[in-house]
This record gives C-alpha cells, sequence and structure tokens, in this order.
C-alpha cells in the first residue's frame, strides 16, 4: 500500500516502475523491472508481457492477489497497491490465485 | 422521480437481436449482462446458426464492458434514463479489441472476486481476508450476488470484517441491520488506524466548454471518451462532516486544485524543483471552475452536500467498491 505521506494526485508525467515477477512455471524475463508512464492502461503491461513471453494466455496479477481490469490507470494502480516505489506485478501461465 | 429510482433496483431492458427478435426483460442493477444469457438464450437460439455462442451487449453501437454493474452502464450512458433501455445482443462476433474475453458466468465470477480482493487491498492494505475465505463461502457470496440475496450476503460479506465507517446516520435511522456491522467494525477500529481509505471507481465524462445542454448529449461511441478512474476516498475520522461533494474534489485534485489536495500539490512543488507537473495543476486552477452536471449512483442523483459515509454505507456495491457516474463540464477534459 502506498503510505500516506506519498504523492498522490497522479501527474501527468510520472513513470511507475513495474516489478514483474514471474510466479510457478513461468520464464523469468532477463529484464524485470521496468518504467511505464502512468497514464498508460494496465494493458499495455499485459501486452508487454504477452510479447515478451509469447503466450496468448496469461495470468496477471498484483501483489500475489488479485488481476485487475486492463482499463485500469497504470497510476491508479501504483497508488492503490504499489509500495517501496514500485508496483508489484507477478505472471503466471496458469492461474495462480484464484 | 428519485422514489421511483429508489424502488426500481431492476432495469427494465428491451433487447433486440441482430436478427430482430424482440425480448422485455428485468435486469437486476446489480447484477452482470452476461449473467442474463440462460434467460435470453432460449429466446434467440432458433435464430441462431450452428456455431459457438459468445453473448454480448451494445448500445447504440457502443459494445458494453461485461464486468461494469449493469445498473452503472445504464447511469452511465443514459444521461435522460430510456425506458425500457433498448439494447442490442450478439451471439457472434465478438469484439476482442474493445472488450475483454468473457467465458461466461466463470468469467464474471472471478471478475466480481478480484474486485473483491482490489477493495480489501485499499481498505486493510491486504487481500488476505479474501484469499482466505473458504471455497463454500466465496460460492454462496457469488451465489447472494448473482441472485441479488440480500440477507445471504450481509451474512457471508460480514466474515470478510470490510466494514468501512462508523456512520452515524444510517445507525440511527436503521438500527437493526447496521449495529452489527458496526460491532465488527468497532473491534476493527481499535487495532486499525482510524483514517478509512473508501474504494471507489469513477467513471468521468468531461465535457468541455462549448457544450451546455445534457439533454443534447452525444452517444459515447467509444469508451475512451470516459475515464475510468480508481482512486480511493480518504476520510481521517476526525469527525469532521464530509460530504460527497468533498469526496469528488479529492478524487479529482487535477478539476479541484483548490481542496485540500493544493496543500499535497504544493509540498509536492517543493520537493521536485523542475517538474512539469505542478504547471498543468496550475493551468487548471486559473482556466474557471468545474461544474458537476450530473453525479448518478444507483440511480440517483444524492445531493453534492449529503454525508459521504452515508453514500458509502447505503450505495456501495457489493463488491465494496462505490461506483459513481460523473459529467463534469471542466475547462479541459484530463487526461487520458
Amino acid at each position: 500500500m502506498a503510505s500516506s505521506d506519498s504523492p498522490p494526485p497522479p501527474i501527468a508525467s510520472r513513470k511507475v516502475v513495474v516489478h514483474l515477477r514471474a510466479t510457478g512455471d513461468a520464464p523469468i524475463l532477463k529484464q524485470a523491472k521496468f518504467k511505464i508512464a502512468g497514464t498508460d492502461k494496465f494493458s499495455k503491461v499485459i501486452d508487454f508481457l504477452r510479447r515478451q513471453l509469447h503466450r496468448e494466455t496469461l495470468f496477471v496479477y498484483v501483489n500475489s492477489a488479485f488481476s485487475p481490469s486492463p482499463d485500469q490507470l497504470v497510476n491508479d494502480l501504483y497508488d492503490n497497491f504499489g509500495f517501496d516505489g514500485k508496483l508489484v506485478v507477478n505472471y503466471a501461465s496458469s492461474m495462480a490465485w484464484g | 422521480m428519485i422514489g421511483v429510482e429508489l424502488l426500481s433496483k431492476r432495469l427494465y431492458m428491451m433487447l433486440l437481436s441482430t436478427d430482430y427478435v424482440f425480448v422485455l426483460i428485468l435486469a437486476p442493477r446489480i447484477g452482470y449482462l452476461p449473467l442474463l444469457s440462460s434467460q435470453l438464450k432460449p429466446f434467440f437460439c432458433g435464430a441462431l446458426p450452428p456455431g459457438v455462442d459468445t453473448i454480448w451487449f451494445e448500445y447504440k453501437g457502443l459494445p458494453l464492458k461485461w464486468y461494469i454493474p449493469t445498473g452503472v452502464l445504464f447511469d452511465l450512458l443514459c444521461a435522460e434514463p430510456e425506458r425500457p433501455w433498448n439494447l442490442t445482443v450478439h451471439f457472434r462476433g465478438y469484439p476482442g479489441n474493445i472488450l475483454i474475453p468473457c467465458d461466461g458466468e466463470d468469467s464474471v465470477k472471478w471478475s466480481y472476486i478480484n474486485s473483491l480482493k482490489e477493495a480489501a487491498y485499499i481498505i486493510h492494505g491486504s487481500s488476505k481476508n479474501v484469499m482466505n475465505m473458504s471455497h463454500p463461502d466465496q460460492v454462496e457470496l457469488w451465489r447472494s450476488v448473482m441472485n441479488g440475496k440480500l440477507e445471504l450476503y450481509n451474512r457471508i460479506s460480514s466474515k470478510l470484517k470490510l466494514g468501512i465507517l462508523g456512520d452515524e446516520f444510517s445507525a440511527r435511522s436503521n438500527p437493526s441491520s447496521l449495529k452489527s456491522q458496526q460491532s465488527v467494525n468497532e473491534t476493527e477500529a481499535t487495532a486499525a488506524p482510524k483514517a478509512s481509505r473508501i474504494p471507489v471507481r469513477l467513471y468521468l465524462w468531461t465535457i468541455d466548454d462549448d457544450f451546455d445542454d445534457l439533454e443534447a448529449a452525444p452517444n459515447f461511441d467509444s469508451w475512451d471518451q470516459i475515464s475510468y478512474i480508481n482512486r480511493p476516498v480518504e476520510i481521517n475520522g476526525e469527525g469532521k462532516y464530509f460530504t460527497l461533494l468533498d469526496a469528488v474534489k479529492s478524487i479529482l485534485p487535477e478539476l479541484y486544485p483548490d481542496s485540500s489536495n493544493t496543500i499535497k500539490a504544493e509540498i509536492k512543488k517543493e520537493e521536485i524543483t523542475e517538474e512539469t507537473t505542478v504547471e498543468s495543476v496550475e493551468t487548471e486552477s486559473t482556466s474557471g471552475h468545474p461544474v458537476i452536471k450530473l453525479l448518478r449512483i444507483q440511480g440517483i442523483k444524492p445531493k453534492m452536500d449529503i454525508p459521504f459515509s452515508w453514500v458509502v454505507n447505503n450505495l456501495m456495491n457489493p463488491d465494496y467498491f462505490l461506483h459513481i457516474c460523473l459529467y463534469i463540464k471542466a475547462p479541459k477534459p484530463i487526461s487520458p
């Protein structure tokens, strides 16, 4: 959770650090951390993973807990669920958390 | 008018298939469109060619996002409520570029549980309560949502201990149903800090300056016209009278730079010197005040000065999110 003193108003130019973590037997990426514009939608993260892993079916989670809908903004996800300056995104090739 | 809206927890919908079969049904506001499939199929199956059916719905050319509760879609897309609501139902040609895939009830359930986990995380900083739910409880909870069984829903959902706000207004007027929840809240509250975070999903249509007449509101032909904003509202529990308007302002600091968030924006300014970020806040503030043209929650247009806690406790959806539909007239559409 973003602590209360972290900057809340989502900012047009902000970049969010996304930390990608493989779960189960999903392949590990060479580059696990990357920056994405906060105004992008979560679908961009999902598409990126699909392309990197060459998989159509992929389960993508935030904080090992839930799958947000692809049209949520990365900024909102970071403000709601980010911590330590990053948003943790887990990916798996089969359902990991039901 | 509001009375009628309050009583009608169901929407009359007129459904039309591409083969021009008309069906008139009632759909729960708190529900999801694909769940109507079993009710609808019998009417249309005669007209369908053999093949795999994937049901989807369209309103005036706009494919409807199935994971948004039906009542929210109606409130959002019909500025002037249309009765019955004329939708077109499709069984083929799923617009996969616009809608995320839907595999029937399982997908809807999965989406609901995910939403619930998100809400739990926002409220408690963890989704554990939902994830540790027993399987039978999860099944029952979903069934209660699907069938609109409030008592069953209250019984199961209270185990999640997601009660959010002490609300003296509702507690006084409705002691029976809220007392039990209230006591749960209080035990929680002793451990938790006083501040509460309320999960909110805001569907925002920003009208630009040259547009005035709501009746002449254009049809939405793309979801890009609507900003989907997921920002919690923080209530600091200091007994300050916090209204619905205060909540809207806190969600949209870009539009209301004068609200308490300005302070945060200014602090930010000192921290980061060269940022373009503060500029955007400032240009907004000089170019006129935003005007709320329409705010609708659960079919109701509440007054903006009612207590936000009342709104949350009474108008929240079963996923613990408050879904707000908002048309706002502002100088500049906020991105994206």
